[in-house]
């Protein structure tokens, strides 16, 4: 099993009518690290995780997590959406928002023993949450929200996670916080692919990074491939505004 | 008439049962509308229903059967044609339900006028527009009977699915809920909500009947759970108090539901805990009255300190107060006793005025080193946030900046409460001290006599680091980890 990759991604390509999104990417991610997506905007990215999700409709290429087609294995890839598409006054507790990962687990109308409760519980204290857990969702901060949903990954079980700009509205501290939780989880063996826009924090963050541009400009680990010729290939568009930055010469 | 005479007939103990029937169900259909932000569309195919009555009256003539598929199939072909709208063209969502709707709405009343110009035909179009309770048949109770049936079995059983879809939709795609499937599902349900609810309060108010009692509910609890068994209750109060409020002042029953689900929602938008209007204000008034006293608090700690005489005067002048407010908040202060007779300071009180500027003095630190703001402009938003940072947080923040004790300005940051006026920590390379007589930590007194550093030691400091320190004492020397360091009171030997 140890040499199945993550994620398998052969020679995929997608338009939306038109308009070509992503254009022949192949790439194996290895389990058990914390990878950074950057790139700029209308880079793909996010089409890049509905793939990893199989929520493309149309698309060319194949997409395999661990090692078989998505629809199989749809358990084992937790999402967490970006801070700002969500409904913060919905009727939900932290508790309510974690005991969901437990649901594709049980089907719609099996009920939730007490192992499952047992898990959830333990999610919310490794999230270190579990004295919030009777809160509702919209009186937590951008840190705590942030955890919330890292902890209905954990109670999911999912091997894979998606977090798509997770650093978005928190603060530094639970920043640096956050990413010491993924880095303990990608040494349990999970892989977690991160979107991220702040191009200073790479180095530190991520083991391994994903360059894209329509095309895979590049990936591998974060010292050899984040350089500045590779940043510069990636927002080629956007060179001045780095220039101004500091990013590259 | 007597009001009991009259509830005791048979017409009125049917709509009785049907205006309870149509309450709940719409009560509780309209939790999942009004989160899913299309109270709209509940809207819509209330009107749109119409032009499917008239086809299934020219169908079938006057039947409820009729009536009903007739109604349900209108509504799923507006369902239909405002999603098809919504994602084939340039329209905004709320303008396509509004051309769908209308369209749907004006054929159906052209129809129902074009019918009734034939002899014979007994199809009121005001029976459609605001219902007809009084007269329901048995047929129309065993029609919304099974349509509540229908609508709970469902909501019960697909409750997980319609949860995450509603709370977040890609979730719900990604764990493989056929989101569009449920979606038209739901439409479905709706329909039938709808037309079961045509003859108690018709198709221009039966919105109320949908979004009035689930958004009442959606104050009152923080669970799904709990605001769906509100909703339900509420619609279920609204549709019987408004029947027998309709009796009692011999009115139309639609409007009279419909007011009196308005009357329980301002009820409850003032009195429901945490969101009602009440107790928010009063929150504010609390919240008002604290950052007064605390600010009081931290002038007379200020004044105490530069030894100026404490008068209302000075302490109005440096507020920016009336002094008759002034003597109002030290009499707060005094009956929490967090000041004496003399207006000075308790301990109490000086132990609260030394956290605040703690927490404004750290706040500013934060500031300055994090975001790289200049300490000129970080002073007014430390002057608000000194009065909402939990503890926690603030721990957090001292951690992090490494346990600052100057502020950005030079001012000394005080400790936390339970740590010495001088700690260790402070100490500078090369200078002698004692360990203080008193302690504030027990635990730091009995770790300190394990490394033979009883109170009254001679040390000196050979070196620090970030809070750590390296002690010579008695011949030997020592290194003690910051957090040791931190918690052990010293005096300077001059």
């Amino acid at each position: 099993m140890i040499d199945v990759p993550a994620i398998s991604i052969r020679g995929l390509s997608v338009s939306y009518g038109r308009k070509r999104v992503l254009s022949n990417i192949w790439l194996d991610i290895e389990p058990g690290v914390v990878v950074g997506i950057v790139g700029p905007n209308g880079a793909g990215k996010s089409t890049l995780f509905k793939a990893i999700m199989g929520l493309l409709d149309q698309y060319m290429g194949e997409v395999h997590v661990l090692g078989k087609p998505v629809e199989e294995v749809r358990k084992q890839v937790a999402y967490i959406p970006q801070r700002d598409d969500i409904d913060w006054h919905f009727p939900a507790t932290v508790y309510d928002i974690v005991v969901m990962g437990r649901y594709p687990h049980k089907g719609l109308l099996r009920r939730l023993d007490a192992q499952d409760h047992a898990i959830v519980r333990q999610a919310l204290q490794d999230m270190d949450i579990a004295q919030l857990q009777h809160r509702q969702i919209g009186e937590l901060s951008g840190g705590q929200q942030q955890r919330v949903f890292l902890a209905r990954a954990l109670a999911q079980q999912a091997d894979i996670l998606l977090l798509d700009e997770p650093f978005v509205g928190v603060d530094v501290t639970t920043e640096e916080r956050i990413i010491q939780i993924l880095k303990k989880l990608a040494r349990s063996g999970k892989t977690m692919l991160v979107v991220h826009h702040d191009l200073s924090t790479v180095q530190a963050y991520f083991d391994k990074v994903v360059m894209l541009n329509q095309r895979l400009i590049a990936y591998g680990d974060t010292d050899t491939t984040f350089t500045e010729e590779n940043i510069a290939a990636t927002y080629r568009s956007q060179l001045p505004i780095l220039h101004q930055a500091g990013l590259v010469e | 008439m007597d009001f009991w005479a009259v509830i005791q007939q048979e017409w009125a103990t049917r709509a009785l049962i049907a205006s309870t029937m149509v309450g709940l169900m719409c009560g509780v259909l309209g939790v999942f509308l009004v989160l899913r932000h299309m109270s709209l569309v509940g809207d819509a195919l209330g009107h749109a229903i119409l032009p499917g009555v008239v086809v299934a009256f020219i169908l079938v003539g006057y039947n409820t059967l009729g009536f009903f598929i007739g109604a349900v199939a209108a509504g799923m072909l507006t369902a239909l044609g405002i999603t098809w709208i919504q994602q084939h063209m340039r329209t905004k969502n709320d303008a396509a339900i509004g051309i769908v709707f209308t369209a749907m709405f004006s054929i159906g009343v052209m129809g129902i006028s074009w019918i009734s110009h034939e002899e014979g035909v007994h199809l009121d179009l005001k029976d459609f527009l605001f219902g007809n309770v009084l007269g329901v048949a048995d047929q129309d109770l065993y029609l919304a009977a099974m349509t509540l049936v229908m609508v709970l079995a469902s909501i019960i059983i697909l409750y997980r699915p319609l949860f995450v879809s509603t709370f977040q939709e890609v979730v719900a795609r990604t764990i493989g809920i056929k989101v569009e499937t449920l979606h038209y599902f739901l439409m479905l349900m709706l329909s039938f909500a709808v037309v079961a609810s045509l003859q108690t309060v018709g198709v221009i108010l039966v919105v109320a009947m949908l979004i009035t009692p689930a958004s009442t509910a959606l104050l009152l609890s923080k669970r799904l759970k709990w605001v769906l068994v509100w909703a339900g209750l509420i619609g279920v109060v609204s549709a019987v108090g408004g029947l027998l409020a309709a009796i009692v002042f011999e009115t139309t029953p639609g409007p009279a539901i419909a007011v009196v689900a308005t009357i329980l929602y301002l009820i409850a938008a003032f009195i429901a805990p945490e969101k009602g209007l009440a107790m928010r204000t009063w929150h504010r008034i609390q919240l008002q009255r604290r950052i007064e006293e605390e600010d009081m608090l931290k002038c007379l700690f200020h004044l105490c300190r530069s030894s100026t005489p404490i008068t209302i005067e000075a302490l109005a002048q440096s507020l920016g107060q009336s002094p008759r407010k002034v003597r109002r908040v030290l009499s707060r202060l005094k009956a929490k006793s967090l000041i004496d007779d003399k207006w000075q300071l308790t301990q109490k009180g000086r132990a609260r005025a030394a956290a605040l500027i703690r927490a404004h003095r750290l706040w500013e630190t934060y500031l300055a080193q994090r975001t790289g703001l200049k300490p000129e402009h970080i002073h007014a938003d430390a002057e608000r946030l000194e009065h909402l940072l939990p503890e926690e947080m603030l721990d957090t923040i001292d951690e992090s900046l490494g346990f600052p004790s100057i502020d950005p300005h030079g001012s000394p940051i005080p400790p936390k409460e339970g740590l010495p006026d001088h700690p260790l920590s402070t100490l500078p390379v090369g200078q002698q001290a004692r360990i203080a007589p008193t302690q504030p930590d027990e635990q730091v007194v009995a770790e300190l006599w394990r490394l033979g550093l009883p109170p009254g030691t001679q040390i000196e400091c050979l070196e620090t680091d970030d809070g750590e320190v390296l002690i010579r004492y008695n011949g030997q020397t020592q290194r003690l980890p910051s957090h040791i360091a931190r918690k052990v009171n010293i005096e300077l030997v001059k």
